[in-house]
Formats: C-alpha cells, structure tokens, sequence
C-alpha cells in the first residue's frame, strides 16, 4: 500500500465538511433553497452554510450581478481564508442570463472573481450542485 | 351617488389662487397641471393645506413631444385625498426649482434619483450625487432614446469572443 503523505494525512482529516458562503442576487437564493431542505439535504453530504464568509471553504454566487454587488461579493471573497472556492450558479452568472441585454449587470463573473466552477442551469438542479461539489472534494485530495 | 364635496373644495381653493387645470376624477383623488414658473408657490401652499407627505416624484418621457413630465404625488393625512401635481419641462433643457425645500429630505431623496434616470436637474437640491448606477458614464439610462443593447456591446461585450460573437450577427 502506498504510503500517504503526512500532508495528505492532514488534509483528510480537515476536510469533513466544506462550508459555504451564499451570495445571491434575485431568484439565485430562491432556487438553493431546496438544497438545504429537507428533501436534498446537503448536510449528509458534508455541507453547511455558514453565516459569515471567515468561516467559509466555498462561496456561492447566484443570480445577475451588478456593477455595485460585485464589489461586495469581491470583498466577500477577500474575506475567505485559503484555500477557497467559488462557485456561480446559473446562466446569469455566466452570460448575464435574460439579463443579457440589461446595462447595469455583470456578464461575465470571471473578470471580476476567480470563478472555480460554473453550474449551468437556469436554475441549476439540486443534484448538480451536488455533483459540483463532489468535484471540489476530490480536488481538495488530489491538491493535498 | 359619490359626495365629492371635501375634493371640489379642495380644488376650487387652488383654482383660485393658482393659474392651472385641475380636475376630480374620483373619491379622494385630485388630478392638477401646473406650469414650471408656479409649481414652487402652488407646492408651497399645498404643503400649508395639508399635503404633507410627497409620497413620490416621477418622470415621464415624451419622445416625440420633446417634453419631460414630472409628477408628484401628494397624500393629505387630514383629507385623505391623494393629489397629483404634474408639470411638463423641454426634454433638451430639463431643469426645474427643486420641491426639496418644502418638503425636505423626502424630496431630496426622489430629486436624486430622477437626475440619475433622466437627467433633470433639480435647480436648489444640494445633493445630486448618482444614487444607484456606479461608475456610469452613459447618458441618463431610462430616457427613451437610449439604447441600452448598444450601449451594452459596447460596453460589456467583445466581438472576439466565441460566446458572444452571436450578439453582434
């Protein structure tokens, strides 16, 4: 057997459960909601939201993004200890959604924050954003 | 039968003082037009009847009359009546003595914001800095001749890029 790196070794050991840190903009909130309740349940998955951004692993960014928000979501960010992740859920983050056309939005998240992950979807199943999160897991262990 | 006394009263007293049009569509709702020179002195009275809360200011953009209406909506706690001032301006040259004396920081908060959308400048409000829009150096964005899908290519799109190359066919 392959022996593990005392720093694997630690990691494994942090990383039971990735926090979250929601910004959400418009209907973004709205379509996690199921995530958290009941039926989802992303606790048996290992993750919580958590209220502040100093807590936070993952920051998940939801809806259209304004040209005054992104300044506070980019001090959200700023905020979170490394390693940190961020997350846009749905087409607004990506094209600016049915907002594409809209002067006072952000279209493309990317030039504003380091996005990790897109979740495509207008909006975006429960189980994607669980399957994008398995994916941050298993970053974490290949990084470690 | 609707008794509409308490609003012709009303009205009347204005009609007197005052050089405007007026009108009573309904119970507890009073319609008047007034020109830019007495919209001071008929808001200074109406705020002494009653009319002490200006419960917003609005714009109206007239494209092809090449005018801009602003429209104040006034509630009296004491009548109950909801009275609506409104006042046409040259859309090219919008400037108009600003209500915020009257009735303070309620009016200031709504002056700002019109400059903002379209561009009227409020001729005594002290304070005009951009409420909403950050980093805005386009033309007043809600008056009708802007044309917010170019202003968008330019502004956030790129021809070179794949994804929105398909905006500019």
């Amino acid at each position: 057997m392959k022996k593990e790196s005392p720093k694997k070794k630690k990691m494994k050991k942090i990383i039971k459960a990735i926090w979250i840190f929601n910004w959400f903009n418009s209907c973004g909130f709205a379509e996690l909601i199921p995530v958290v309740g009941s039926r989802w349940d992303m606790e048996r998955f290992g993750m919580i939201v958590t209220g502040t951004p100093r807590h936070a692993d993952v920051l998940f960014i939801a809806g259209y993004q304004t040209p005054k928000s992104i300044r506070k979501a980019q001090r959200v960010y700023e905020q979170m200890p490394e390693p940190k992740v961020v997350i846009a859920l749905g087409s607004c983050t990506m094209t600016g959604g049915m907002y594409w056309d809209s002067y006072n939005t952000i279209k493309r998240l990317e030039d504003y924050l380091p996005v990790t992950m897109y979740i495509p979807g207008c909006p975006p199943r429960p189980e994607a954003i669980f399957e994008a999160c398995a994916k941050i897991f298993k970053h974490v262990k290949e990084m470690s | 039968m609707e008794d509409l006394k308490k609003e012709n009263d009303l009205l009347e007293d204005i009609l007197a003082r005052f050089d405007v049009e007026g009108q009573v569509q309904r119970e507890r709702r009073i319609w008047v037009k007034a020109s830019e020179e007495n919209l001071t002195s008929i808001c200074k009275f109406l705020k002494e009847m009653g009319f002490e809360h200006l419960s917003a200011i609005s714009v109206t953009d007239w494209l092809e009359e090449e005018e801009l209406e602003l429209t104040y909506h006034l509630w009296s706690y004491d009548e109950r009546v909801l009275l609506t001032i409104k006042t046409r301006i040259s859309r090219e040259n919008p400037v108009i003595p600003s209500v915020s004396p009257i009735w303070d920081r309620s009016a200031q908060v709504h002056e700002r914001e019109m400059h903002e959308m379209f561009g009227v400048k409020f001729e005594g409000n002290n304070d005009m800095a951009p409420l909403f829009l950050e980093d805005w150096n386009g033309p007043p964005p809600f008056r009708k001749d802007f044309d917010w899908r170019e202003y968008v290519k330019k502004e956030y799109y790129s021809k070179d890029n794949e994804r929105e190359a398909v905006y500019y066919e």
